[in-house]
């Protein structure tokens, strides 16, 4: 089958030139974005290409989080000299392991001649047929030679084929057109979109976290991918892949700030039942509620906020109490009404997150909940502020009495009556989202409101959310973001209008917006060149 | 690349590789690098100039750390007392500013990002020109195996404010056992052994490396204005590493004589105050002993981020928190918890540069052939305030920096640090900073 598809792709190189996206004069088709690859995307790309048999390991340069997501940060990320030589030292590595004695067999696809030299045709082979899945379209006959000139040479001065062949796979790994998806654009009517190879990338990061699989660059190669009824198909093949839970959990992973976990400590002295595993565990049972809801039950994604069920492991079953039943390792759990853990806020992951180490933060909780799940992101805080009135526990026993304060200054209320009384619910649950019911002795008042809606505790919370529309536009507003790598906060409502339209309409199922969005010509949409390329004459701008 | 342009590195290869042996090589090599300057001359090299930076987050308290006079014999604070033993090759800067212009003062971001550019930031958590530690390593760092190393106390991967510009950082190890692999790791040959001899593989990655720059014309003639300057870093950071494998192939001509420390096991990396002080002394030895055999000739330490959230056990509230909701002792005019923080944060400081100063070179310490910056981003936390952030020059730079001061800046821009610090690494730069931040004063009290 491997041999098939290299033979068609060399095939299609040699004879059209792959006119529609390779090659082909600068007028017709421009380069429009780069988006580096994040750890992520790295990992599953290599083991869909190679087999999970590839182990990858090595440091990543970190993202960064722009208008609420990391994705948007991989359209201004570049690699750092430090980050390359990371990546460099892992494309060795990488390459090695596909030649080596064990994989060689599975992985290469012809037989050399003579292990002990170089032989041009097997390696130009392989190099297609590889450069092709890691480049994400195939190489050009200049690109097919270069490399496979730097395994012919070093597989004669080192005196093996298979050592030149590494070298030369170790080159493809280590490109900018692996390390970053380069998008390019052909014109189309007066706007610009997407050309089909990248139109393959872009779905298949979406939907699969993970590179095009050979069928996605078929349908690419012969021009299906430019045509609705073509994406049509391949997004209805791709929903229906296992693939597409690698996809979800890397969205939700990102927009519900799931990665804020690594850098979250807490004060064992107050906390004693906290540990790293624990925080694993309560990052996992989020993402498996949010599979578990959206993709396994294809349900209604406001659940989320009202859902008693959650996935329990032995650690976590520790620390929330509740008896574990060691036949496996993963349970479900639905917490009874009186708990009061409705919804995924009311989970330790949630709770623990935006936290201080040792004490409870409904303002960073409320700001939170308002980036995460409403798209209304907080200004900072003026800078001269005064807080110390909010510091004195020895009159104002509760976090509600000294937030209160800060109603008494017209600057501080205008962020904080937003947020605090959306996080204010929450005081139910310390910053490790243990229950409680007083704090420093005092009892605790557990009203809130979100857009004028009186509510009382978390439950009530998830509710107010669960019954807000801009919580399920967020949603929308976001997955296209985190798609198109644009900033969510200057997103055009335009833009996932449609998406966002049938999700509704399909009782907010997240396979009908993922579906609707991949099918959505604002999908691949791209913008017209930013500047004229310095060799051409400047005409008329169409802008 | 001076290699590159002289010899193709293929026939090089073949040279290497069809000939008999390594050893046969190296003479070889010697009359081709000749002329890659002082790593590589005869006996008698100068020992080169180092540059560090250490960072903490939310300053110090006027009350605790000022001394009450400027210039030589002033005596040591409070908030200083940890570096009262190396009182006489540091200089304590006091009372300069950071004029914003037209900018906000991005909070806990303006301090930090204006005292590493000169230029007062036009975006939160973004530099708007490279950092001084990096413009610095390109005159300096050329012939090591890495320009500068990075380094996160707490363990936090973003932690790190060194950056070629933009948002991109400078990835930060993030324990002591990565930041051992990384220096000690593969890769690192001990100079000292009488049996050194470069790794044949950097051959064959230099090669792998020129085959992937060539794809640089073919993608630059096609990027859009808006990635020029991304495609341009990553051809960059190739580039770096060609110049990285081509220091590998030369022994480090050392001066020190060190112990090559062995691998530190696993151990918790967080941001509670006994945990760093275990951690902050680790890193430094290993960045010491890195320093001494020429693996590196800059590095950044950051403490914690900006808004230092490091905390002691037991006590709810971290700094950045404490900073902003402890009162202010109506006696004593500071606040009695922040105050500690800021006290560990100086302290660890201290633990850093005793480890350089105890590594012997030549006719004195690693300290003494390097210059080390330790800087916050604010003075007065609890306003973010930039008007007299504390700054601490230490190290006497090969003999170009005077030791024992204390300068009083009189509200001049913070950038007047950064231009002594260049003058003081022979990078005699006429002025440096920009709008209100630009100067062409450097502190010349304390350069020889």
């Amino acid at each position: 089958m491997r041999r098939t598809a290299t033979a068609i792709g060399f095939f299609a190189l040699g004879l059209l030139g792959v006119s529609a996206s390779v090659g082909m004069a600068a007028e017709s088709r421009h380069m429009v974005q780069i988006r580096r690859l994040n750890e992520q995307e790295y990992k599953h790309s290599i083991a869909d290409i190679f087999g999970p048999q590839i182990v990858v390991q090595g440091t990543f340069e970190p993202e960064t989080r722009i208008g609420g997501l990391l994705a948007t940060s991989t359209t201004v990320l570049s690699i750092t000299p430090s980050g390359f030589s990371g990546l460099s030292a892992l494309a060795d590595s990488i390459a090695d392991q596909v030649v080596n004695e064990k994989n060689r067999g599975k992985l290469i696809s012809c037989k050399p001649k003579s292990e002990k030299e170089a032989d041009h045709d097997c390696a130009a082979e392989v190099i297609t047929h590889y450069g092709e899945l890691l480049w994400r379209r195939p190489l050009t006959q200049g690109e097919v030679a270069d490399k496979t000139k730097l395994a012919d040479e070093l597989a004669a001065s080192k005196g093996n084929f298979y050592t030149g062949l590494r070298y030369g796979l170790a080159s493809l790994l280590q490109a900018p057109d692996f390390l970053f998806r380069i998008e390019y654009a052909l014109k189309d009517g007066k706007n610009y979109t997407l050309d089909p190879y990248s139109r393959a990338s872009r779905l298949s990061y979406l939907l699969w976290d993970s590179t095009p699989d050979a069928e996605l660059l078929r349908a690419a190669e012969n021009g299906e991918l430019g045509k609705p009824d073509g994406v049509a198909k391949q997004v209805d093949r791709m929903m229906v892949s296992p693939h597409l839970e690698t996809g979800v959990r890397a969205f939700f992973f990102d927009s519900l700030e799931l990665d804020a976990y690594d850098n979250v400590t807490k004060d064992t002295l107050i906390y004693p039942k906290w540990s790293s595993a624990v925080a694993e565990a309560a990052r996992e049972d989020t993402l498996r509620t949010v599979v578990d809801i959206t993709l396994k039950s294809d349900g209604d994604v406001r659940d989320l906020m009202t859902t008693p069920k959650s996935f329990i492991n032995r650690k976590l079953a520790a620390v929330y109490g509740i008896p574990f039943d060691f036949s496996q390792e993963w349970m479900e759990y639905n917490f009874p009404p009186e708990s009061g853990r409705i919804g995924v806020l009311t989970r330790i992951s949630m709770l623990s997150m935006f936290d201080h180490p040792g004490r409870s933060s409904p303002t960073r909780r409320g700001v939170a909940i308002m980036d995460i799940f409403l798209c209304e992101p907080t200004p900072s805080p003026p800078a001269n502020v005064d807080f110390s009135i909010v510091e004195d526990t020895s009159s104002l026993k509760t976090v509600r009495e000294r937030l209160t304060l800060h109603s008494t200054n017209p600057a501080c209320a205008s962020c904080h009556s937003h947020s605090d009384p959306i996080g204010l619910p929450l005081e139910e649950f310390d910053s490790l989202g243990m229950h409680r019911n007083t704090e420093n002795g005092q009892p605790i008042d557990v009203s809130g409101s979100l857009a004028g809606k009186r509510f009382k505790g978390a439950a009530g919370l998830g509710q107010a959310l669960h019954d807000n529309p801009r919580f399920t536009a967020c949603v929308a507003r976001k997955l296209y973001a985190y798609g198109v790598g644009a900033n969510a906060e200057d997103v055009q409502p335009s833009t996932f209008k449609a998406s966002y339209d049938a999700f509704v309409k399909g009782g907010y199922r997240l396979k009908t917006l993922i579906k609707s969005l991949a099918n959505s010509p604002e999908f691949f949409r791209a913008p017209a060149p930013a500047a004229a390329p310095p060799t051409a004459t400047k005409t008329a701008s169409t802008n | 690349m001076k290699f590159a342009s002289k010899f193709d590195r293929r026939i090089l290869l073949r040279g290497l590789f069809q000939g008999s042996s390594v050893a046969m090589a190296l003479p070889f090599l010697d009359c081709m690098l000749d002329n890659s300057g002082q790593a590589f001359a005869a006996t008698g090299t100068k020992i080169p100039v180092r540059f560090g930076t250490y960072f903490w987050g939310c300053g110090l308290n006027k009350q605790l750390f000022l001394p009450q006079t400027a210039g030589k014999d002033w005596e040591i604070t409070p908030q200083l007392a940890s570096l009262k033993p190396l009182q006489k090759k540091l200089n304590l800067v006091s009372g300069m500013r950071v004029p914003l212009d037209d900018n906000p003062n991005f909070q806990h971001w303006s301090g930090n990002a204006a005292i590493m550019t000169g230029i007062a930031p036009t975006q939160a958590n973004a530099f708007d020109a490279p950092t001084l530690d990096q413009t610095i390593a390109d005159a300096i760092g050329r012939g090591t195996r890495f320009k500068s190393i990075e380094v996160a106390c707490s363990g936090i991967k973003s932690e790190s404010f060194s950056s070629l510009g933009g948002k991109n950082i400078n990835p930060p190890e993030t324990s002591p056992m990565a930041l051992y692999k990384k220096l000690f790791g593969t890769g690192f040959q001990d100079p000292q052994r009488p049996d050194w001899k470069p790794d044949p593989q950097v051959m064959v990655q230099q090669s792998v490396l020129s085959t992937v720059a060539e794809d640089r014309k073919r993608l630059m003639s096609q990027v859009g204005a808006n990635d020029k300057q991304r495609l341009e870093q990553y051809f960059d950071s190739v580039r770096q590493a060609e110049q990285q494998i081509e220091a590998e192939l030369q022994r480090p001509e050392i001066a020190a004589k060190v112990e090559i420390p062995t691998e530190p096991g696993q151990m918790p990396v967080s941001k509670a105050v006994p945990t760093l002080q275990r951690v902050v002394p680790l890193m430094a030895k290993l960045i010491a002993i890195g320093i001494a055999t020429d693996q590196t000739r800059v590095f950044n330490v950051a403490l914690s981020e900006s808004a230092s959230t490091i905390f002691m056990p037991g006590d709810s509230k971290p700094f950045h928190q404490t900073t902003h909701e402890e009162a202010i002792d109506p006696v004593l005019q500071y606040q009695l918890t922040a105050s500690k923080f800021s006290t560990y944060s100086v302290e660890m400081f201290a633990s850093l540069l005793k480890e350089l100063d105890s590594v012997p070179e030549g006719d004195g310490t690693l300290l003494d052939h390097m210059l080390v910056l330790g800087y916050t981003d604010v003075s007065f936390a609890k306003i973010h305030a930039l008007d007299g952030i504390p700054m601490v020059l230490v190290g006497g730079a090969n003999g170009r920096m005077k030791g024992g001061y204390h300068i009083d800046g009189h509200g001049d821009p913070v950038s007047r640090v950064g231009l002594t610090i260049q003058h003081a690494l022979n990078m005699p730069a006429s002025n440096w900073g920009k709008f209100s931040l630009n100067t062409n004063k450097p502190i010349t009290e304390i350069l020889v």
